[in-house]
Order: C-alpha cells, then structure tokens, then sequence
C-alpha cells in the first residue's frame, strides 16, 4: 500500500532538485545504503558533492526543528556515498541508456549545472561534449571550494559517475580560444552555455593596481592548483559571501598571522551562511562588519593597507543593493594583502561577435525556458540565474536538458512548466509539543587550531551507528497513517484514543491529517476494523511478508525451536540485524527476524500469526527503556502482549511463548542473548 | 395515621398502635427448609414479649421457607406475624394471589419490600422479576384493600382488611431524598414504617424532623428499627460491609473498650439507652427489634426497656 | 449500540469439531466499535483457530470476512452466495444476536455459531469501557426521571428511588464500579429544577412493549412491503 499523500515534505519540496529525502532515510533506517544511493541519484548526480558542501535547503525547512532540531539530512547523504562505492561502481556498469538519437549536443563548461545536463541528455540518447577550458571538470566544484570542505576524490566520483554515462569531455579546450563558438554551434544540433560565474569583480578605489591586491576566483583556483601566492603576514579580504568566508579560510591556511574580513554587512545582513562564519572565527578569522573599503594602501607600488568608511546602510527601500556611506568614519587597517571577493561575473568574450547577446556583461536568457537569443543555444547554471548554490545549479542543468530534449524532438522552445508544490507546512505546535525530543547527531569539526594548518577535510562524515541513530529521527513527515478506502471504519474512535499526539480524528470515518500525523503506526495497531495502513513502512501486510519469508525454507531443515522476532530496527547500531536473512539462515539458526520501525505498532494479529506460520515462539524486541520516539507506544505495546498472551492460552499455545524484552545497550549487544533465552524457555517448556 | 376510627385490619399490632401503646415487634426468620421445630422453638421464645413478629421473604435473597407458610405458623402458635413480601421473587400476579393466600390463612399484616438483590444470596444467578417496586406494591395493595380492585382494575372477590407496612432507610443516600421516599410510601400505602436499625441518632432525629415537617409521623405509625451489637467485630462488620447502615465511632469504641465476653451486654445496654432515647422523640410509635440470630434476648430486651407486659387490647 | 463481548475460545472452537471449512464472519457496526467483532478480531480468532486446529492435528480451512453490518439482507446476501460457492460448512459470526439470528433464518443446512456475547445496549463512556444504558423497554420513561434510565441502570430496575442499598452515590450490588442510578437521577432532578417530581408515584410499568409482549417489531409503513421491487423490473 503505497497510497501516500498528495502533500509535499517540507523537505523535499525545499530542495531544488526535490530530493525523495524520506525515501532515502527511510532506506538508511532499513540497512539498505544502496537503495538509499539510488533514490539520491535519481535526481542528483552530485550526491558526494553534496554529502559535503550542500547548504541543505531540507534541513532548514525540516519540520523536526520545531521539536529539536532539524535531521542531519546533509550528513546521511554523505553516509550513503561513503558507503556504497563497490556498488555505485557496479551501478555505473549497468547504467542503460536510450537508443542514440543520432544528434549532438555541445556542453560549454563542465561545473555542476553543464555535468548535469549534459549526463541527462547523454541518457536521453544525445551525443554530448563537454568544452572544458582547464585539464579537470567541474568547474567552480574543482576550483573554487577549497579541499578542506570538497576533497577532491569526492567530487571525482560523481564526476566519474557522470562520464560513465558516455560523455565526450574536451578538456583544455577553450571556447573562443581553442575552437570559436560559430564553429562548435554549427557542428552541434544544440548548445548549452554553462560557463557560470568564473571571474571576480574588482573596485574602481585608489590603490587597487597595488602589488598585493588579489581577486578571490582566481585566488581560490590557483590555490586549489597547489600554487602558494604571495599573501604576506596579514591578509584582509573583502566579502561577506561565502565565497569570501572560503577565500578567507583558505588564506588562512596558507599561514599569515592575520586574515581579516571586511564587509558592507552588519553581522546578521552577511550573505554568507551563517555556520560557515561561526567556522571561519573559530580559526581565527575577525570580521568588520559595516565597512566599506575606500582605498587600498600602498608604498613603492606594494599594498600597506586598506582605508575604510562606515557603511551605514546596504540594501534601500526596496530590498535593492544600494549602499550608502558615512564618508567622515574612517579607518584604516595595515594589510600585506588585500583579496577582494564582492561578486563574480562571466566570462562571455567568446560570444563576441556571434548572435548570442550579451548586455553589459551579462547573457540574455529566458529563465522560463532556459534559451539564450539564438535558436539552438540554451544555457543554464550560475550564468543564467546569478550566484546560488551547487544544488540550484544542478537543478537548472535538468531543466536546460529538458529544454533541449524538446527542442531537438520537436524543434520548439519549451517552457518549464511552473512547479507548484504543496507542502505539508510547519508541523503543528501542538503536536511537536507532543512529540519526543531526541538530540540531533552531530560530529566534531576538527579543532581549529588544527584545521588551519592545511586543507585536509575538517569536518568527519557519520559512522554507521550515528547515521542509523540520526536517520531514526526523521518524522516521515506525510507518510503516515491513512485510512484503507475499503475499510469498514465504523468511525469508533479507537485511533483518536490512542494517538499519543492527539492527531487522529473522526469526521464519519477515521482521518489522520497528515499534516500532523508522527507516523506512529499505533493506530493501525489497534483498529479494529483492521483499515489503517501506514504509508511508508506499513506493517499491515505483515503476515504476507512472514509466510514469503517462510515459504521457501524447508520444514525438515529449519532449526527447531523456530523463533520469530520483532524487532525494533532503530535499535540497529550496524546493519547486520537489518538486512534481509537467506532462507538458509532461517533454517540454520531457527531465528527469523523481522525489524519493525517501533514494535508498538504491530497489532495483535502480528503477534499470534507466526504461530499460525510455524513459528514455536515469537520474541519481541522494543527499545531500550524509555527509548521510544512515541509516547504512549510501551504502555499499549505491554497491554496488547498481556490480551494476547491471554488468547494464546486460550488458544493452547501458551502465552509464554510470546516474550518480550528491552533492548540493552545496543541491538548488537543484546539480541543475540535474548533469542538464546527465548529459544532456552521453549525448550523447557517442551520438555515440560 | 387515619384519624378515622375505623381499622384498617384489626390486626394486635395496629390495635396497640390506635390505642396509643409503643407497639414492639420483632423477627423471626424462617428456617432454611421445612422445619417447622426449629421455627416454633422460636416462637416460644418471643411470644408475649412482642406485639407482632416479622417473618422474612427470603431475607438477603437466601432460599427459607416461605414468609406465606411460616406466617401462617406463627398465627397458629399465637404470635402475630408481619409477612413480609418482596418483590424480587414475584411479579403483580403472584404478588396479588399471594396476599390473597396470605389473607385467607389468618394473617393481617404484611410489609411491603423490594426486597436484597438476589446477588448476595445463595443464588446469585437466578433471574429476577421486579416487575414492581416496593411503593408500587404498597399502592397496588392498598388498591385491593380500599377500592376492592386487583392491578389491572378487576374486582376483589371478598374484602382484604390488611394492615400494611413498608420500610425506611434515613441512612442510606441520598440523605435529603429518604424522607421523601418514606413520604412516597405512607402516600401509596403504607399504614406503619419500620426503619433500618438505628445507630446514628444525630442523623435519624433530623430525618424524623423532616418527616414531622411533612407531617408523616401523623399519617403512618413509625417503629425505630434497632439491632443490638453482639460485639465490636459484628459492629465493624455491619459498618463496613452493609450498606445505609453507620455505626458511629464513639459506638463501636464504646464496644471495644469492654473485654470481649462483656460486649454482648454492653450492646444491649446501648439498645436499652436507644429504646430510652426515643421514646422521648415524638413521632415515634414503637420499636422494631431486629436481634438477628439473637432472638433469645428479645425478652430481657423488653423487659429492661420497660416494655414489659405487652398491653392486651381489644 | 449493541454492545458485545468475545466468546471464550475454548467455547467457539467446541462448537467446530466437526466441520471442514469454517468462515469467520466479522460485523463492521456495533461490534467493530466496541472491539469485539470487527475484520481485526475476525482475523485474530481465525488465526487462533487455525493455530489451534493445526495443534490438534484437525484438517481444516478457516476463511474470513467482515460485512458492514449482518442486519441487513443487502450487505448478507454475499456472504451466503460465498458459503455455498465455496463449500463452507459452518459460519462463526461476531456479530451480536441480531447477525446469527439474520444468517442463520438465511443459510440454509449449514450451522452459524455465535462468537460473542451480545451484552447491553450502552454507551463508550471511557476509552474501552462501555456501560448499560438503555433495556430497550419499548416504553421509555426517562422523561420522567431526568433523561436517566432507572430500568437498565438500576440493579433492581425500581422505578420510585433508590432503596437502602445506597451509599455514596454507588450501588451496593457492585459498589466499586456502578453508580446508583437514582442518586444520578436525584441529582440530575435537583440540577433541572425538577426535584419536587420525584414525590410523585410512578406507576406500575406496562411491560408489553418491553419483550415480556412478545416479540417485537418496529413497521415503518411509508416503505414497508412496497408493492415493486426496486430495480428487479418485476
């Protein structure tokens, strides 16, 4: 039963490319990284990239943050990519394609938008080339965010992801320079301009031409070389962008005494985000905040300084970039070297003299449509909608692709259709008041002091156990109870009474508003009309699921006494308990497992039905004590097992023969022991 | 009380009330079977000593020989009988032909009762019938006996000159309403009232301050209900497990505070000092003696009360 | 609603020993709501039976179904036409009374047993507590005594206030869990306004209209015995 809402998760609508972030968490939850892998390259071909520097869109909007704090939805990412390479490798072999089309499509620059829409249009069938002007791909991804954040083997592998597809990558191939562009748009049926924002602004100020003053891009691209330019002792870099924060940060690594920024920004204006300005003053980095550089100072034609005047306000009336200033408030600061990183700007020299406009520097385009002015040339990423984020960029790779596809189908420029995404908003005050707080993993950032001494990676990925523990916290949200439409609901009222968060209602049949709905299952538990299914990890159909499990294992060679156990999964550290047992493990060990998300929700029907499959005894694992993420669930868990044992009696099977037991420490630690107990007591109680 | 000269029945007991005695009854439970020794060794023990005897229906919904035939043993063996009937075992037809039975074997008073659900007797599983409630039976009755007319309105072949009674419990709840159902009854039928035994005397001289303030105590004669305590276990007992009765502390202190082979007479006393009491407050026009499974201190009872002779009236 | 509780296991599966092919039958109206027989406790008990057939070495299928409600002939009628398609040879149905009496006037040779103990008609006053509430007397006077049945609520169904056994507000016939009706109706009177009522004697009951008539039925002329039958074009 898959009948889930219409309503978007906060999260997945949030992010640019509508990452299925609960399927992959869900997967996670299940031990199952592979799956999890494939659902994130559904849609997004940089999954490494993203595992590492994303400024995760999900996690702001996720609703758990109105409990605790949002899901480490970043870092399970990564979990997933760091644990899954024999399979992404093997996944890369059987990637299918379409039938060529026998057209070509030009890709001008290999950053993450032109990789993107060039591997979606490879997939379509499409002959695709790649135009990349330096000797590696990925553009910005390669050159300017320096290692410490995205390790370059990261970012290799999805690039090597994306090649596998059967791309053509001219590196060293400059457009404009090594082949014009009229030349590359004639041998192509279409062209994509992805050539992003690769150069740095500079300012008209007095001391500009100095000996020490630098421009970030290319100060990041050459230190991302391995080159070492000259910085001095003390460094001051003009920004409040995250580009600045990383040009800040990567100086800093190159061992000044000092690096200082500078912005027009107050503290809380600064567009860099704000987690990346915590980490920059953790290494040492000091901010001026409401500075605006009036002139660099020099001596001899090499930089001394930088003069300043008070930046009193930045954006006008209309939220427009338009800095006033108090020429009176001054200040000058000495610095060896100025690096200035107050915005980019494209290169588009190569479009000179081609009818490809360009007005002041800038390409004209529809956004709606991903076209430049010319017919056939499309274009996408940072030189279409201005600086953003690797995601958005990724994002408009796959609208430019589909631009194309349509084009070269049906000759016709196509406009994206507008997205309109319903959400399934805020979660509920009330209900988040409800809910369990369990606090969010995080891991520690290398120590500062350490951090600055090179670009190693300064920030550890999730090991198993914290990616388990973390997915754990997801809410599912709109995967929740519903009503089975054929169910006889008699609108009895079960749901509303046990709903630890007062979510369910009865308006003539049983409603579970998604909106609010904890994804519990303790509804579905106890409805007597057996109608309520849970979305995602539905437990409904477990009896279905035991007798498949059970059906190919042979009676002669199953391990008596046979013990089917219900386990917690979030108790899982690892996931040797989560992965799906071999038939010959049943029979040898006589050990059936079967993980639950929450025990609380398997209904008394679960329960007696093994016995009804073979089972000599059922053995339920919750979690440990106070450990459930709903209240109310161990209360109604103990009360089900004591009205079953009750019928087990009854029955003739024996209530002791269904056990239960609290996890102790981990999952690991414990369930060996209590599946020897639960077998041991059979045994007693056969021999009885 | 009929302020009329005539009799409703002519019974010893409504006889000694009309001529403005303290009339005093007691009980006499019949024997759980048919025999008739046992009863009778009883009704030597009171006779004389009481104006009238109760006979119990099924008391506490345990199976004794029939209120009807033990009644009618009594009469034989010259003590009066109240008979009482209940309501749980018989519907308005066996209610009806019953007292037409009962009539007709001599007897002349009969107490009208609901009756102890059967769940506390010895056959808590039994079916049972409330067809009626004990006011209804009052009225039903009372209808025989004044308008010559059975429940549904047929004639009564023959006059039924009977002498009815109904109980009344001040200690039961709700405080404020048992006047009120007392009054219900006396209105329905009821020519006297027996009330439950008596402990708590705060709470029962208010209650017949009510029912003065209604005027009851001139429309039906109404008998202090008193059972001596045997000891202060009976006492606990009683307090703690019967419902509408409560033995105030200073009671069953009183008990306790005497060795225990001395409590049995310390309970009398206490009923000797109730007889003693009431007497006095007005309004009260006999006492009915429940010593259960005690009958044989009914005649030291009502001699050192000062009841003793039983006035013969004609 | 029909209020109903499970049989004992033992009970049902002592009704079973001869049959074959048994079809578990559960009802989705009162007893679904007051968890006694609805699909999941249909469920429960044929697995309990299968469990407990397969014990004991007896071969036999046990089937189920949920209809909406075993009252109707509508919602019955395929679950006769499934028995004889599929050779059931006996029902056990957790609908109340009503439903083994319905099926069985209709099934034909082959056996309903009862599932469950039809009880009262009451109320879910608390979460899994349902209370008596209606004797369905045919004859309702709780007009008279503030809307509060004293029929199915008093133990001795007194119907002039309450007798000695009150204390407390609870009655001495199970004093830990049932309230005295008439200190509820006491009460309630007071609260109305309409104390001064209760002096008045409330005659003895016609207890026609209340089963000790016979059996009952209720006719609704406007649509009883139509002279066409809807859609049948006969």
């Amino acid at each position: 039963m898959e009948k889930e809402s219409h309503l978007w998760a906060t999260c997945s609508a949030a992010c640019p490319v509508h990452t299925d972030t609960r399927e992959y968490v869900r997967r996670i939850s299940m031990g199952d990284y592979e799956g999890a892998l494939d659902v994130l390259l559904e849609v997004n071909p940089f999954p490494s990239v993203c595992g590492r520097i994303c400024h995760h869109p999900c996690e702001s909007q996720c609703r758990r943050q109105v409990i605790d704090a949002p899901v480490g939805l970043r870092l399970l990412k990564r979990f997933v990519v760091e644990n899954t390479r024999e399979y992404r490798v093997q996944r890369r072999r059987d990637t299918r394609k379409q039938p060529p089309k026998g057209k070509k499509v030009a890709v001008i620059g290999s950053g993450p938008s032109g990789l993107t829409a060039a591997r979606d249009l490879a997939l379509l069938g499409y002959q695709v080339t790649v135009f990349e002007k330096d000797s590696v791909l990925g553009g910005m991804l390669a050159h300017a965010i320096p290692r410490y954040r995205l390790p370059m083997d990261a970012l290799q592998e999805d690039i090597d992801d994306i090649l596998a597809v059967g791309i053509e990558a001219r590196l060293n191939c400059e457009v404009g320079k090594d082949v014009l562009f009229e030349s590359v748009k004639k041998e192509y049926d279409a062209v994509l301009i992805a050539v992003g924002l690769a150069e740095s602004h500079s300012l008209p100020i007095p001391g500009i031409g100095s000996k020490g003053v630098l421009l970030g891009i290319p100060f990041l691209w050459d230190v991302a070389n391995g080159e070492r330019p000259f910085l001095g002792d003390r460094v001051m870099v003009i920004g409040g962008g995250n580009v600045a924060v990383d040009v800040a940060r990567a100086a800093k690594r190159l061992g000044p005494s000092t690096v200082m920024m500078a912005c027009l920004e107050s503290r809380e204006e600064m567009p860099a985000w704000k987690w990346e300005i915590e980490e920059a003053e953790e290494e040492g980095i000091s901010i001026m905040n409401s500075w605006g550089p009036k002139a660099v100072l020099e001596r001899d034609g090499k930089t001394t300084g930088i003069e300043f005047k008070r930046c009193v306000r930045v954006f006008d009336e209309n939220k427009r970039f338009n800095p006033q200033y108090d020429e009176m408030e001054t200040t000058a600061v000495e610095a060896d070297s100025v690096i200035l990183t107050i915005g980019q700007k494209a290169n588009l020299d190569f479009l000179k003299g081609t009818p490809v406009t360009v007005d002041r520097g800038r390409l004209i385009c529809d956004r709606d449509s991903c076209t430049a002015t010319e017919r056939g040339v499309f274009t996408c990423g940072e030189v279409m909608t201005g600086p953003g984020s690797a995601i958005q960029a990724i994002a408009t790779g796959h609208d430019a692709a589909r631009a194309i596809h349509h084009f070269l189908e049906t000759g016709e420029t196509l406009k994206l259709p507008q997205v309109s995404v319903e959400t399934i908003g805020e979660l509920p005050a009330q209900t988040a008041a409800r809910a369990r707080r369990f606090d969010r993993v995080e891991v520690n950032l290398v120590e500062a002091s350490a951090r600055i001494r090179d670009f190693s990676p300064i920030e550890p990925g999730y090991t198993e156990a914290q990616a388990l523990a973390e997915a754990r916290r997801c809410l599912a949200c709109a995967t929740g109870a519903v009503l089975d439409s054929g169910a006889q609901c008699a609108g009895c009222l079960t749901c509303v009474r046990v709903c630890p968060f007062g979510v369910a209602t009865v308006e003539r049949t049983a409603v579970m508003p998604a909106q609010q709905c904890q994804t519990c299952g303790l509804c579905a538990a106890e409805c007597p009309a057996a109608g309520i299914a849970l979305a995602r990890f539905a437990t409904n159909k477990m009896k279905e699921n035991l007798e498949g499990f059970l059906k190919d294992c042979s009676p002669g060679a199953m391990k008596r006494p046979l013990v089917v156990s219900y386990c917690c999964m979030y108790e899982a550290t690892t996931r040797e308990y989560l992965r799906e047992q071999s038939q010959r493990e049943i029979e040898a060990t006589g050990i059936l497992r079967v993980m639950v998300p929450c025990v609380g929700r398997l209904s008394a029907i679960d329960l007696v039905s093994p016995f009804e499959l073979g089972a000599d005894r059922v053995a339920i694992i919750a979690c440990r004590e106070h450990g459930c993420m709903y209240t109310g669930a161990e209360e109604l868990l103990e009360r089900r097992i004591q009205m079953v044992r009750r019928f087990l009696d009854e029955v003739g099977v024996g209530g002791a023969s269904l056990q239960f037991y609290r996890t102790e420490t981990s999952a690991e630690a414990s369930w060996p022991r209590f599946w020897q107990d639960s077998k041991r007591v059979l045994g007693e109680l056969s021999a009885a | 009380m009929s302020q009329d000269n005539g009799m409703k029945s002519g019974s010893n007991l409504e006889k000694v009330f009309r001529a403005g005695h303290l009339a005093v009854t007691c009980e006499c439970g019949p024997p759980k079977g048919a025999d008739v020794e046992h009863l009778k060794k009883k009704i030597q023990m009171i006779k004389g000593y009481v104006d009238a005897a109760n006979v119990t229906d099924n008391q506490t919904a345990v199976v004794r020989m029939s209120s009807i035939g033990a009644s009618a043993i009594l009469a034989q063996n010259g003590v009066e009988p109240v008979m009482q009937m209940v309501t749980r075992d018989r519907n308005r037809i066996a209610a009806q032909s019953d007292l037409f039975g009962a009539y007709a074997l001599g007897i002349r008073n009969m107490l009208c009762l609901t009756g102890d659900h059967q769940k506390f007797g010895n056959h808590p599983f039994a079916k049972n019938v409330f067809d009626m409630d004990s006011i209804q039976l009052l009225n039903m009755v009372r209808t025989i006996r004044d308008e010559g007319k059975v429940n549904s309105g047929d004639p009564v072949e023959g006059g039924v000159s009977m002498f009815f009674g109904a109980a009344a419990n001040p200690f039961a709840d709700p405080f404020e309403f048992r006047v009120i159902r007392m009054a219900k009854k006396i209105h329905a039928g009821a020519d006297f009232i027996q009330t439950q035994c008596i402990y708590d005397m705060v709470r029962f001289k208010e209650f017949m301050k009510m029912a003065r303030d209604m005027g009851l105590h001139e429309k039906a004669f109404i008998m202090a209900g008193l059972t001596p305590l045997k000891s202060v276990g009976m006492a606990r007992y009683m307090n703690r497990n019967v419902s509408g009765i409560t033995i105030p502390e200073a009671i069953i202190k009183r008990l306790a505070g005497v060795p225990k082979e001395r409590q049995a007479e310390e309970g009398i006393r206490i009923c000797l000092e109730q007889i003693e009491e009431l007497k006095e407050e007005r309004g009260i026009r006999g006492f009915h003696i429940m010593a259960i499974e005690w009958e044989e201190k009914i005649p030291e009872i009502v001699e050192r009360a000062g009841l003793y002779p039983r006035p013969a009236v004609a | 609603m029909i209020v109903a509780d499970p049989k004992p296991f033992q009970q049902i599966r002592g009704f079973l020993e001869d049959y074959r092919k048994i079809l578990v039958l559960g009802c989705g109206t009162c007893v679904t709501v007051c968890l006694a027989g609805g699909e999941a406790q249909a469920e429960l008990l044929a697995s309990g039976l299968r469990i407990s057939f397969s014990k004991d070495g007896k071969e036999a299928t046990v089937l189920e179904d949920t209809v909406q409600r075993q009252c109707d002939e509508e919602f019955v009628l395929p679950v006769l036409e499934r028995v004889k398609r599929e050779g059931i040879d006996a029902v056990v149905t957790l609908a109340c009374g009503v439903g083994v009496n319905f099926l069985s006037d209709r099934i034909g040779a082959i056996p309903v047993f009862p599932g469950v103990n039809t009880t009262f008609y009451g109320g879910n006053v608390e979460p899994g507590l349902w209370s008596e509430m209606c004797a369905g007397c045919g004859d309702c006077i709780t007009h008279l005594t503030g809307g509060i049945c004293p029929i199915a609520r008093c133990s001795k169904h007194l119907l002039n206030g309450p007798c000695g056994g009150s204390e407390k507000g609870m009655c001495e016939v199970d004093p830990q869990n049932t309230e005295c009706v008439w200190q509820l109706i006491y009460e309630r009177m007071k609260l109305l306004g309409r104390l001064h009522e209760m002096q008045n004697l409330i005659p003895t009951k016609d207890w026609r209209p209340a089963m000790d008539g016979g059996v009952r039925r209720s006719v609704r002329e406007h649509i009883f015995r139509l002279q066409y039958k809807s859609g049948a074009g006969a």
